[in-house]
């Protein structure tokens, strides 16, 4: 079985391809739904990363509430506004952004190459193989059991938090109609 | 790093874990897709014989093979091979790729989803367990609703793409519609998951080993918001807004024709499926056969392997009860307005779903505090 191991390192190389170029897409494509498709392809290959990681439960997830209801917002407000490629600029770089970018750039490569040289061995399965997994009751089970005892403020927080911003972004909402009304 | 991948091929020749699943998944998927591609032309066929009967009209009863007329099942493939070898219209003003894309987006999840669904019990080969659904997962639930969600974009960019203001309102309504009604049919499935204690789609069938604990049973209010809430995600009469032709033509598919056309059919109706599928393995048992259980059939015949065709065939006539529904509903139910579709879904169908897992959830903590 060991020798079996190629399959999933290639469909690793080849996933975290896609994921680069989905999100090199998302930034360059001119016109705005493209974009937001990219960023659908893209959110729906890390899910692919994750399942691979045999966290399934995380996988489904980030498809359901990322690609599945965020971005479709987005391609929403984006039809709605009809928002013509004309409108947004192409890639154009002032002095500083292409600073930046440079800097990015080492950035990446210096932590890169840093990751590589300490690589682990990645042919041999870590201590979060999908045998274990299965033997600590299965994904759904282990994230809610922390979730719920051990993390339980902090998710609670989280929450209020959104419900928040909902609240907030209702009240703006609200606000701006008054305006146009009088 | 691991470039040097140490590939083995000689473990690729021989029958293990890994090959033995492989081969049962090319044989699975396979087969799966080569039957839900006869779905929409037989349901076509039923769909237009259905009405007629209520009607009392004949509805196509003419095309056969020479002389057996065979009630006109053929007509189906007539339309078939007339939609594929029609010209292909694009408009000028559509965006080329996301047009042609559109029916993929459709079509792609759909099959997808299909494949999480358990079909039977497991079959035993050679001492190698083989599950009779393409892919089994511990999620198989949130699987399932994940890759349905994407359906959405298939839709809206149909519309968008197609530069006519009739399929951009079409396919607003469709999608707004996909949205609001996803949140209430992932909520009357909480209780099932509450129940049964699992994601896994193909032990929730195992739990309903017994006719009385099946689904219908234990969560009936579950049933009744899925069920409404099925129409509403396939865009089906009397929810089918999107496609209301006194005001909007077609709807997101007004521009598209030939084999794009019929691949959104082809789209809708495996949605379609999947969902009875679905609602009969949450709700009716699967492929369990009612009043006798699975260790009683097996006994009796012997081997499990000789009860998976049973309890495909148990599946198969449960999802066609739900098709049956599905378009029995529309040829009796006329069409919603577009305010009353959305007050239903947010303002009655939500809360009755989270009133629903609240007393689920503490009808089930009394009991096993007892």
């Amino acid at each position: 079985m060991e020798a079996l191991y190629f399959v999933p390192e290639m469909l690793f190389y080849v996933i975290s391809g896609l994921i680069l170029l989905s999100s090199i897409m998302v930034v360059a494509a001119r016109n705005p739904v493209t974009s937001a498709i990219f960023l659908v392809v893209d959110l729906f290959f890390v899910a692919a990363l994750y399942a691979q990681l045999d966290a399934h439960f995380t996988a489904a997830i980030q498809v359901l509430v990322y690609a599945g209801a965020i971005v479709v917002l987005f391609v929403f407000v984006i039809m709605i506004l009809n928002l013509k490629p004309d409108a947004l600029r192409g890639i154009r770089f002032s002095l500083g952004e292409a600073l930046v970018l440079l800097i990015t750039l080492a950035g990446f490569v210096i932590v890169g190459s840093e990751l590589a040289r300490t690589a682990p061995d990645l042919t041999t399965p870590g201590n979060l193989g999908s045998a274990a997994i299965e033997m600590a009751g299965g994904n759904t089970y282990v994230v809610a059991m922390r979730m719920f005892t051990a993390f339980l403020w902090p998710f609670e927080m989280a929450s209020v938090l959104i419900l928040l911003a909902i609240v907030a972004c209702v009240m703006i909402a609200k606000k701006d109609k008054r305006v146009t009304k009088s | 790093m691991g470039m040097n991948l140490g590939i083995d091929f000689s473990s690729l020749l021989q029958w293990n874990d890994f090959t033995v699943d492989l081969a049962a998944f090319a044989v699975k998927f396979a087969i799966l897709v080569g039957g839900l591609l006869q779905l929409p032309p037989l349901l076509v066929w039923i769909e237009r014989r259905v009405p007629a009967l209520m009607q009392r009209r004949r509805g196509p009863n003419r095309v056969g093979i020479f002389k057996w007329r065979l009630y006109g099942l053929l007509q189906s493939l007539a339309d078939t091979v007339k939609l594929i070898f029609k010209e292909e219209v694009v408009p000028d003003g559509a965006h080329k790729v996301f047009y042609h894309l559109a029916p993929v987006f459709c079509v792609f999840p759909a099959f997808l989803v299909a494949c999480a669904i358990p079909y039977g019990p497991d079959l035993a080969i050679y001492g190698y367990k083989i599950p009779l659904s393409v892919v089994r997962m511990d999620v198989g639930f949130l699987f399932i609703f994940a890759i349905s969600s994407l359906a959405v974009y298939g839709v809206a960019l149909a519309g968008w793409a197609s530069n006519n203001k009739y399929s951009l309102m079409g396919s607003l309504r469709a999608s707004a519609q996909m949205i609001s009604y996803e949140i209430p049919l992932g909520m009357s499935l909480i209780p099932i998951v509450l129940i049964y204690g699992t994601l896994d789609l193909g032990k929730i069938v195992e739990a309903q080993n017994s006719f009385f604990q099946w689904g219908v049973f234990t969560a009936p209010v579950s049933l009744l918001i899925f069920v409404i809430c099925m129409f509403a995600e396939t865009n089906r009469a009397p929810f089918d807004l999107a496609e209301a032709e006194g005001e909007l033509v077609a709807g997101f598919h007004t521009e598209y024709n030939s084999a794009k056309f019929a691949a959104f059919f082809l789209g809708e109706y495996v949605s379609m499926f999947v969902l009875s599928c679905l609602a009969s393995t949450v709700f009716f048992g699967g492929w369990q056969v009612p009043f006798v259980s699975y260790d009683a059939l097996v006994t009796m015949l012997g081997s499990p392997n000789f009860v998976a065709p049973i309890g495909i065939l148990m599946l198969l006539l449960k999802a066609a009860f739900f098709m049956w529904v599905y378009i029995w509903v529309r040829w009796t139910l006329p069409r919603f307005r577009y305010d009353q579709l959305m007050f239903l879904g947010w303002k009655f169908m939500l809360p009755i779903g989270l009133a629903n897992v609240v007393v689920t959830a503490i009808v089930l903590a009394v009991l096993r505090f007892k």
